[in-house]
């Protein structure tokens, strides 16, 4: 459904490529689409309206400016417009600070709170996270049990009823801790005694930042929630959580513009890592549906930090298998394969969806081969024969095949990537290729 | 509940009404034109004809506008974007080309065919006590839905909405994933008196849910309610084990559970439930969070399921039976 969303747009957008001047026809046409594309992704339904006029008005109006064409100009102004909904990231540091979490129930506030405490961790800070969740049963238990995997004190009593009491004493309890996260219980706008009870821990614990908390499928009730939580407690960020499913999370940008605050991070996994820091350009490419590589870039960056890679020797055609285990391993760490290949601008390139299963259970047991691999056959794979074949599948519990299967790959990825030398550096022709290889 | 969307609705109507109106104020002088298909004879016929059974003709002219503001109160309702199509789709058909005879108030012929859109996209109402004392026990339900919707405590309700209604009822602890889920579940399942069959976490959720059938089988109970950890539509491994659970309890019902205040990414997964492992039934969490009814009225028209509960609220009795009639009714605001 999606996907034929975007393939929409993209057709509207082709049809104003075309055009020497901008005309009214193409421009009403790029408008539906649009219209169509983020009432979809369950953008506001009057933020829509209103941002479809001023495109249409911009795009009619404005000259394209000398040396862009039409098309470009008019991408432009959407992006421009897009990016002008979306307001500026939320901002956040890592100076000493306290964190209150606000939202409604499962929208996700304690594996975000959780998976915060992760962030923070990681960046080296000190972390306590207080559990002020007194309704449901098992929120004290779920957050420590997540807790205590990263090694994060946590703070809170299952027994006691008074949320007040518990955040009251946590506060003094982490008073040397550099980052304190409130996870609270969740709460809607229309439950006043609830809302009381936030404006309350909001008092007592006079924290730095008050995060929203939204499900990437809330609808268009998100701005009547956001409006109601912003006028209790002043809500100066949004988190956007489960954006690993299909929704498109485009209720959080009427949150955001209630708020008139920024979007901070977006959760999109179940493990405590899968946490990212609000990207414009990503998130709009999301909404759309075309890719984005910029984030891909960004997370390449982080994930190779530690394991040089020797880029322009794989250019000229010196990829060795060392090589290609650590690009497994960072690929690894970028995070599922599906989530890296929807940030590449693939096009219409199709992916079938078991492509991706398929792939990183391989990615895993071609690890396990090369591992039992010693380091000469690492660095030179060409001396591998038979019998060293056959030695290696014993040695990683593999057929012979598997081997041999590891191999050819490995000469797919070696000619692909001298191929990307003196030509035009070419993304798509690389993914082709991966494709051809599984 | 649904208060918005009703409002709205409301007054759509009397837009409807008023272009038909006008339409008609404007055709009134030409408008003696002869019905096709029938043939004036007499005198006192043709006369007839005119004053007491002239029909009007709707065309969609007439109606374009009020229905583009019919599509927007949709939207802003959250009923998802290929839903309020469908239902345009229908009024169009509806209205479009009807025949009003002058007698029939213009009201009536809008809200009918209002109320007969929406009761064509809500389908059937679905009975869960008759159900029951229909059904060969134990009745195996099984709940299953994305992540936060509110599976654990829509469980715990039904449990509670069976039991006060004299059936007895175990619960199987299904979600072995989910940190502090099966203590989720015990907890409630202790306030209610009820008996909850637990293993570990991280164990098979399918031989949890095993158990407790056979639990029920061995101790005559009537209805067994199993938990399933909340997982997303595209995860293929995930529903995978689902598709085994489904295998292992062999349940007579497979309840989705969603949340009303979802937007369009509803229609999505619960798309992909109803295809990878069957929905039966729709339980609709959070209705007391949302005045307005979009999401019920979207997953209903995409699954062609009934809905058989709401959730209004953290008690154990926020649970209500969902009858579509009552819902339309009170939408359109049809009285009697």
């Amino acid at each position: 459904m999606l996907d034929s969303l975007s393939s929409s747009l993209k057709d509207a957008l082709k049809k104003i490529a075309g055009k020497t001047v901008v005309d009214r026809a193409a421009v009403e046409e790029l408008v539906r689409s649009l219209q169509r594309a983020l009432l979809q992704a369950d953008v506001n339904v009057r933020l829509v309206m209103h941002l479809s006029q001023s495109i249409k008005k911009r795009a009619l109006e404005e000259e394209p400016p000398k040396g862009m064409n039409v098309r470009e100009h008019v991408l432009r102004i959407v992006y421009q417009e897009l990016v002008g909904l979306m307001g500026n990231a939320g901002k956040t540091d890592l100076s000493r600070q306290t964190i209150l979490m606000a939202g409604l129930q499962g929208s996700g506030k304690t594996t975000t709170t959780a998976k915060l405490a992760r962030y923070f961790q990681r960046k080296g800070l000190k972390v306590g996270v207080i559990c002020a969740d007194t309704f449901r049963p098992g929120a004290y238990r779920q957050l420590a049990t997540l807790c205590a995997k990263i090694n994060v004190p946590i703070f809170g009593d299952p027994a006691e009823k008074d949320a007040l009491l518990i955040v009251r004493d946590g506060i003094k309890r982490f008073a040397e801790t550099e980052i304190v996260i409130i996870d609270t219980q969740g709460r809607h706008a229309l439950e006043d005694e609830l809302i009381k009870e936030i404006v309350d821990i909001n008092e007592i614990a006079a924290p730095d930042h008050r995060w929203l908390v939204i499900d990437a499928a809330l609808g268009q009730q998100a701005a009547e929630q956001a409006r109601r939580f912003n006028e209790a407690i002043g809500i100066d960020g949004v988190l956007i959580t489960k954006m690993d499913g299909t929704a498109k999370g485009g209720g959080a940008l009427s949150a955001v513009s209630e708020t008139k605050s920024g979007i901070v991070f977006i959760g999109d996994g179940e493990t405590i890592d899968d946490l990212e820091r609000f990207d414009p350009d990503s998130f709009i490419s999301r909404l759309l549906g075309m890719g984005d590589l910029k984030a891909l870039t960004e997370r390449a960056e982080e994930a190779m930090a530690d394991e040089e890679m020797d880029v322009n020797a794989m250019m000229r055609g010196k990829f060795t298998l060392r090589d290609m285990y650590r690009q497994l391993e960072a690929v690894n760490k970028m995070g599922p394969l599906k989530q890296v290949m929807s940030m590449l601008p693939l096009g219409g390139m199709q992916i079938p969806e078991d492509a991706y299963d398929v792939t990183s259970t391989k990615m895993d047991r071609y690890k396990v081969i090369m591992n039992s691999m010693t380091s000469a056959e690492l660095d030179d794979p060409q001396i591998i024969s038979g019998s060293r074949v056959h030695r290696i599948s014993r040695g990683a519990g593999a057929s012979p095949e598997d081997v041999r299967e590891l191999l050819k790959y490995h000469r797919v990825m070696q000619r692909a990537l001298k191929g990307m030398r003196g030509s035009k550096f070419s993304m798509q022709r690389m993914m082709k290729r991966f494709g051809k290889s599984q | 509940m649904f208060e918005g969307l009703k409002s709205k609705l409301q007054n759509i109507q009397k837009t409807f009404g008023r272009s038909i109106e006008a339409a008609a104020v404007v055709e009134a002088p030409a408008a003696p034109a002869p019905i096709p298909g029938k043939k004036p004879d007499t005198f006192v016929s043709r006369v007839k004809n005119l004053v007491i059974e002239r029909e009007l003709i709707v065309s969609e002219k007439d109606i374009n506008e009020p229905l583009a503001e019919l599509e927007m109160a949709l939207l802003e309702n959250d009923v998802a974007l290929d839903v309020s199509d469908a239902i345009i789709g229908y009024m169009k058909e509806n209205l479009v080309g009807s025949h009003r005879k002058i007698g029939t108030s213009v009201d009536t012929v809008v809200a009918g065919a209002l109320r007969g859109a929406l009761l064509q996209v809500l389908g059937e109402g679905f009975d869960p006590l008759a159900y029951v004392r229909a059904h060969e026990r134990p009745v195996k339900i099984l709940i299953t839905g994305v992540n936060g919707t509110g599976k654990t405590t829509s469980i715990v309700k039904m449990a509670h909405y069976f039991k006060i209604n004299g059936f007895s009822v175990v619960l199987g602890a299904g979600d072995t994933f989910r940190a502090g889920a099966i203590e989720q579940i015990a907890e409630h399942a202790r306030r209610l008196g009820i008996k909850v069959i637990q293993h570990q976490e991280g164990s098979d959720p399918a031989a949890v849910i095993y158990d407790t059938v056979e639990y029920a089988k061995a101790h005559n109970i009537d209805v067994v309610l199993a938990d399933t950890a909340g997982r997303f539509h595209n995860r293929k491994n995930l529903m995978s084990q689902l598709d085994k659970i489904r295998r292992v309890m062999k349940p007579d019902l497979v309840v989705y559970v969603d949340e009303a205040v979802a937007g369009n990414d509803a229609v999505v997964r619960a798309k992909d439930f109803n295809d990878l492992v069957g929905t039966d039934a729709v339980m609709l969490t959070k209705a007391d969070m949302d005045p307005r009814g979009g999401a019920a009225i979207s997953i209903a028209h995409t699954i062609g399921k009934p809905i058989l509960f709401l959730g209004t609220g953290q008690g154990y009795d926020d649970i209500v039976p969902f009858r579509p009639e009552t819902i339309v009714d009170e939408l359109v605001g049809v009285e009697g």
